[in-house]
């Protein structure tokens, strides 16, 4: 019952169902007994005939004048039949003949019933009434009129009956429920394109919802508007403020080394500096950093933050005669924040040109079967002495306080494993084919 | 050398003033971005060490305009906002390094004499040309693996001199670069200077090592020894 159009669909075929059956039950008692009275008639007709053509006969016994017979009775097997009995004399009609009839007991003086029966395979209606004729010649006594008529034909049409009206409430059925299912497109019509525009929002294709929506919607619409254009609105000012505020820490920081004795060891006030201001870049970092695709966020192109980065670091490391290797293709996307996946392929490329001999490789490929969360896989390597089993486990665990990171591979590694965290990636260390170590990210993306 | 500090936060600027000049740096100061890039477009600098978060006028600027003013000496980032973006940015912008804020003196100082090897075309802190010998980082020279005794004008100026090796260098670009703007520009002391640095380079008048181009300047003759 997760959705609306199976609701819809439910709650007005049931009692459609339901109108439909009762209707079918009242139509088809009515129909029976329209046909009980029509064929009570034809008996009640037959038999005043009946007993109105019956003549007292040379034999004792009452028949009715082969004349005034009806040409029915007159004929075998006719549906029609008919008899006349006295204790001691009885009257077939014609029609009587072949079929396997047996009509019943003689009834008393004045009594008359209708009964259902089967002669051989005919099934039978009888309606029976017991006359006495004052001017019997035989004196008074008590003769049986009975007629009985097929019940086939009267059963043939209620059965027509009923295909027929089966078939036209189930053509109505279906005619009612094709228009409720179009008609159920046509109002859900907004609600989908609600769903394909906040799918759109999600996938960073566009900013908010369109405009245009039904009044019920417009205020969904509206609202979700609203807590996007806030939210995104919040994050920046929330990553403003820890900017500003690491800011205005690191400056008074830099002021108070700057104002340190010279030459001598740094000392206490030296160290507490310095964990301050490591303090202040990792924590201010982690915060700042968003750790998810904020929603209606652009997807982030990694070939065009690589290649800024690249010709950053080859700036800054002019010294060594640097090779460094991009291989992304232009297709491959991280779904996040920009400033975060800068940050992550920063620290790590920094890392390697710090440590490579000359060579460093950075390659993006998507992976279609891997998890939503891990489907980008950004792999930096390079040609350095590489990282020790012992380190690598050191880096990738989780909850290394800062003063505990590797030495040499400074915060930068603990900042790059807590946004990969965040992001519900996977990160691995091995070694490269280059020869030094190779850093493997899963992350968000396409 | 000469360097230029952009440094808005006062004791942060007389701190980086004290300490470079004490390493042997000219240094001219600015306390905001305007006045930064005054100096930057207008001093004859070697290097600069420019905040990105400066008042009037942003770090950024300052460096795209002094790079659009076809200006070519090193550029050094100093940042409190660490982050690879803004490194990206200030680097795109023309800088040529970075340090993060609070830095250690040490850092700026090894990173400074990194960019202005660069800048010569120096592969390592040691400057080899013949059997010259100069190390920018201990500040110290050896002729032949000897140690020579050289006073600090006369360590600026061959250093000057070696890094630009083999590059024609007035006196009045010499004298710029050693003293301060008001310094009274006397040609003779730089004269007197080069002959007391050519006596001790090259006591047996052999090597030859400081050329005089008459009414252009110097120019530090050895071939420059790149294969270390």
């Amino acid at each position: 019952m997760h959705s609306l159009s199976r609701r819809l669909l439910v709650s007005v075929s049931v009692p459609l169902a339901l109108f439909f059956g009762v209707m079918m039950l009242v139509l088809d008692t009515g129909f029976r007994a329209l046909s009980e009275h029509s064929m009570q008639e034809l008996l009640d007709s037959q038999m005043v005939g009946l007993i109105a053509a019956a003549e007292p006969q040379p034999n004792g016994g009452y028949a009715p004048a082969p004349h005034a017979l009806d040409p029915r009775l007159a004929t075998p097997r006719s549906g029609l039949y008919a008899q006349i009995r006295s204790q001691l004399h009885e009257w077939q009609s014609p029609s009587n003949a072949m079929a396997d009839v047996d009509f019943g007991p003689l009834l008393a003086h004045g009594e008359r019933n209708t009964t259902y029966t089967s002669f051989g395979h005919d099934r039978v209606a009888i309606e029976s009434r017991a006359i006495q004729f004052e001017d019997d010649p035989q004196g008074l006594r008590t003769l049986t009129f009975s007629v009985a008529v097929s019940l086939s034909p009267y059963e043939e049409q209620l059965w027509r009956f009923r295909q027929e009206l089966v078939g036209w409430f189930i053509g109505l059925m279906v005619v009612l429920l094709v228009t409720l299912a179009a008609l159920m497109q046509w109002v859900l019509a907004p609600l989908r394109r609600m769903e394909r525009e906040i799918h759109a929002v999600e996938e960073g294709r566009s900013d908010v919802l369109g405009a245009g929506y039904p009044r019920e919607l417009s205020g969904v619409a509206s609202n979700l508007n609203t807590l996007l254009v806030g939210e995104r609105k919040r994050v920046a000012r929330y990553r403003d403020t820890l900017g500003n505020l690491a800011h205005s820490l690191k400056t008074p920081l830099a002021v108070m080394r700057s104002s340190l004795p010279r030459q001598a060891p740094a000392g206490p006030m030296g160290a507490e500096i310095d964990r301050m201001t490591d303090i202040i870049e990792h924590q201010l970092k982690r915060a700042a950093a968003s750790g998810g695709a904020l929603i209606g966020q652009a997807p982030v192109d990694v070939a065009q933050v690589a290649a800024s980065l690249r010709g950053a670091l080859l700036r800054v490391y002019a010294d060594k005669d640097l090779v460094l290797e991009l291989v992304v293709p232009a297709a491959c996307q991280f779904i996040g924040d920009r400033g975060d996946l800068t940050e992550l392929l920063g620290n790590l490329l920094d890392n390697a040109c710090k440590w490579c001999r000359d060579r460093v490789r950075l390659t993006a490929s998507a992976e279609d079967g891997a998890g939503p969360r891990e489907r980008l896989l950004l792999q930096i390597e390079d040609d350095g002495p590489g990282i020790s089993e012992e380190d690598r486990v050191r880096v990738l665990q989780r909850g290394v306080r800062t003063d505990e990171s590797v030495p040499g591979h400074g915060l930068g590694l603990a900042m790059v494993r807590d946004t990969v965290d965040l992001y519900g990636g996977r990160m691995s260390i091995d070694s490269s084919p280059l020869g030094g170590a190779r850093f493997s990210l899963r992350l968000p993306g396409r | 050398m000469r360097v230029l500090v952009v440094e808005d936060e006062a004791a942060l600027r007389d701190n980086l003033k004290e300490r470079l000049t004490e390493s042997g740096f000219t240094v001219d100061v600015a306390r905001d971005g305007e006045e930064g890039l005054f100096a930057a477009l207008e001093y004859p600098l070697d290097v600069a060490i420019i905040d990105l978060g400066l008042p009037n006028l942003p770090g950024l600027e300052v460096i795209r305009r002094v790079r659009a003013a076809a200006k070519s000496y090193p550029i050094l980032i100093l940042t409190a906002r660490d982050n690879w973006q803004d490194k990206v940015e200030g680097l795109q912008a023309g800088a040529d390094d970075y340090v993060a804020k609070p830095f250690h003196f040490e850092e700026v100082l090894a990173r400074l004499q990194a960019l202005l090897r660069r800048a010569g075309g120096w592969a390592s802190p040691q400057l080899k040309c013949g059997p010259v010998v100069l190390d920018t980082r201990a500040q110290a020279v050896h002729v032949d693996g000897a140690a020579l005794e050289l006073t600090t004008f006369e360590y600026r100026i061959l250093e000057h001199l070696m890094l630009r090796a083999g590059d024609v260098i007035s006196k009045t670009e010499l004298t710029e670069r050693l003293y301060d703007q008001d310094f009274e520009r006397d040609s003779n002391v730089i004269e007197v200077l080069v002959g007391r640095l050519r006596r001790k380079l090259d006591p047996e008048d052999k090597l030859r090592p400081i050329e005089t181009l008459r009414g252009r300047g110097y120019r530090f003759a050895l071939p420059r020894d790149t294969s270390s």
